[in-house]
């Protein structure tokens, strides 16, 4: 079993706020020196993929589209004992939209060799896109089930466990498979283990150019977007104390429930 | 110098830091409080090999360096010191002396189960007569052909109640005054070997001082250390090694008070602005910060030189001196910043301070730093 990973490098989405910024012309985050982590579903993947190969063996490969240091999310992979990692890494790739993205990670799926199963995260987690999953399944002419929390097989087949409101599907799936990954207490990600580290450090990891992949260049880059992010901007947040006095904690929960009831909170 | 960390280096720190975050400082509240030994937390730490940095895998460790081993205890110490001192007296006191004076066969028996987390290890020097003054090792070790009767009582020792192993200093002959005395290495249930006494603390409330006593505690020569006299030497030796240590947990402790008080400072309103825009406490915020920096330098110079194979022993005591009175001042700092807060116990800043100031005193009180840096200098 060969499971592709894709993940991406994204800010620290736990960063405190007051850190967050906006670069008004490319109408994107900062990065300046703030930590950055892998995206938090793409997180929940990596595990999905080292528990199937825990049950069923075979190998699991990262693969991440970003600048060159997002070597660094490809390392964090490869301490939680990923078997390989692959990266993307050219500075004109990074200005395309989610298609000439897709486009790019297929053409390295394909160069890496079409696995078992290709897993990505449900929601990216910083542009919040949803399409991941679809579109590479799309662009490989695979199947693809997504918001998917557990992956398993059997008689040679994939039954995963598909979160919908109120409760899940069980789905079967031929291999080869995408999956789009939703985070569950079954995939909670795990803490590298500091001689997986040892290890990850010393890996070699590629980094392919749009010269190593065969892109179709009408599909990428910023000249290729067709999506353009018009405007972005940072919620404004206010914050308000109010304290409510009372006797008892009795009737301070009262009070505290018909002001929250009062607010439409509740 | 050069601190560019390593790839390795960078993710530990990474590791730690998530570690530290996520399973540590919600429960570094409820340890301090309680006074319980944080058994789930350090089971887990033990796994994820951080029971064992700088020991080679082949013995159960993570193989790492010196270096890797600080910047994680730096960040499991700002979460909670006694997860840090608990961590600390594991790899510097126990597995160090292990892996560096003992034989391969002591090394599979004695360091391969502390290293990998399963089992833990304490270091037993202090006695009630012998702490700044550890040569005078009243405990004795009497030979009895194959075997050696231990006899004495050890004082404040770290890990003293969890532990399934102990290194033990006792003198073979007073007479012979350091050069006397030797190092076992000895496992718990040991007759003779008991736990008399719990110690309750002002900090590291979660880590375990107890007072050990060894009745006709009967071990065997395959458990010695090195050669008979060679003891002395094992303990300082890896004194060099657990001041960095201590160094590292210093300045993760500084490090919280540092960010809890800069936090604070920016949201407690006073005179109609936050107390941050105050220049006294700006100033402070800057001393504790620079303090800070410089003690992690003098802390992570200590590492490298011990990584490069160099002597360290100024260099740590340097580091460790520093680095924990740095730990008291910004500690001290933070609870001002804090106010009539910063006295209650409801906020962090007076566990900081209540843990920074073991950081002056064990391992080599501060006074007992100065006169080795200046032994070195003046010799
Ligand atoms: C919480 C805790 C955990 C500990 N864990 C361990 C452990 O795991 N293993 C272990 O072996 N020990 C441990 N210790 C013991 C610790 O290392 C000793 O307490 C320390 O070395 C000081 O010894 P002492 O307490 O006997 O103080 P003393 O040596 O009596 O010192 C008292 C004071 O006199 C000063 N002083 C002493 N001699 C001189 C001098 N020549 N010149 C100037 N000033 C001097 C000291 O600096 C100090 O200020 C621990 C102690 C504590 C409190």
């Amino acid at each position: 079993m060969h499971t592709i990973v894709c993940i991406k490098q994204i800010i620290d989405p736990e960063i405190p706020a007051d850190q967050f910024k906006l670069d008004a012309s490319t109408k994107r985050q900062v990065r300046g020196g703030l930590s950055l982590v892998i995206s938090a579903y793409d997180q929940n993947a990596l595990e999905v993929a080292l528990q199937l190969r825990e049950k069923v063996g075979g190998k699991v490969t990262a693969l991440c589209l970003g600048e060159s240091g997002a070597m660094g999310a490809i390392k964090t992979a490869l301490g939680m004992a990923v078997d390989e990692g692959v990266l993307v890494s050219d500075p004109p790739l990074l200005e395309s939209d989610p298609f000439g993205v897709v486009h790019i990670l297929a053409k390295a799926i394909q160069k890496i060799g079409v696995p078992d199963l290709v897993l990505t995260g449900c929601v990216s987690g910083d542009t919040g896109d949803k399409v991941m999953g679809p579109l590479i399944a799309e662009e490989l002419g695979l199947p693809c089930v997504t918001f998917v929390s557990k992956v398993e097989v059997k008689d040679g087949k994939a039954l995963v466990r598909r979160i919908v409101e109120d409760g899940y599907e069980l789905v079967e799936a031929a291999f080869p498979l995408v999956v789009s990954i939703i985070s569950d207490d079954s995939n909670v990600p795990r803490y590298s283990k500091l001689k997986d580290i040892m290890v990850a450090a010393k890996k070699q990891v590629p980094t392919w150019k749009t010269a190593d992949l065969g892109l179709d260049g009408e599909r990428v880059g910023a000249g290729a977007a067709r999506l353009q992010m018009r405007d972005v901007s940072i919620p404004e947040r206010d914050s308000k104390c109010e304290i409510l006095d009372g006797e008892t904690p009795e009737e301070r929960a009262e009070r505290l429930a018909l002001r929250l009831r009062e607010l439409k909170v509740i | 110098m050069d601190f560019e960390l390593t790839e390795e280096q960078r993710l530990f720190q990474e590791t730690a830091q998530q570690v530290a975050e996520k399973e540590i400082t919600p429960i570094a509240e409820r340890v301090d409080e309680s006074g319980q030994f944080p058994r789930e937390t350090i089971a887990q730490l033990g796994e994820l090999g951080f029971m064992g940095v700088a020991v080679p895998q082949e013995y159960g460790g993570a193989g790492a360096d010196t270096v890797c081993y600080v910047l994680a205890l730096e960040e499991i110490s700002r979460a909670c010191a006694s997860h840090g001192v608990i961590m600390s007296v594991n790899n510097s006191l126990y597995c160090e002396p292990v892996l560096r004076f003992g034989m391969e066969e002591q090394k599979r028996r004695f360091l391969a189960p502390v290293a990998s987390g399963k089992s833990m290890g304490c270091f037993c020097l202090s006695e009630p007569g012998a702490g700044s003054d550890a040569a005078n090792q009243q405990t004795t070790a009497r030979r009895e052909g194959d075997w050696y009767v231990l006899n004495g009582t050890k004082n404040f020792i770290t890990n003293g109640n969890e532990a399934d192993y102990a290194i033990v200093f006792a003198t073979v002959n007073k007479a012979l005054k350091h050069k006397g005395i030797c190092a076992f290495a000895v496992e718990r249930g040991t007759p003779g070997f008991t736990v008399a006494h719990l110690e309750k603390k002002l900090g590291i409330r979660g880590s375990s001082c107890a007072q050990l006593t060894f009745d006709n505690c009967r071990v065997s020569a395959e458990n010695l250390l090195g050669k008979e006299g060679e003891g002395f030497k094992i303990a300082l030796a890896t004194l060099d090694g657990g001041r960095i240590g201590i160094a590292a947990q210093a300045v993760g402790i500084a490090r919280a008070a540092l960010e809890a008080s800069r936090d604070y400072s920016k949201q407690r309103i006073q005179f109609g602005k936050p107390i941050a825009a105050n220049q006294a406490i700006q100033f402070m915020l800057a001393d504790m910060a620079t303090e800070i920096d410089a003690a992690r330098l003098l802390t992570l110079n200590a590492a490298l030189l011990k990584d490069r194979g160099l002597r360290h022993t100024k260099e740590s005591s340097m580091a460790k001196l520093y680095a924990s009175e740095v730990a008291m001042r910004a500690s001290i700092k933070g609870v001002q910043i804090f106010g009539g807060y910063g006295y209650m116990m409801d906020y962090p800043a007076q566990r900081f301070m209540r843990d920074a100031k073991i950081t002056e005193i064990y391992e080599g009180t501060s006074e007992v730093q100065r006169m080795v840096i200046a032994s070195a200098l003046l010799s």
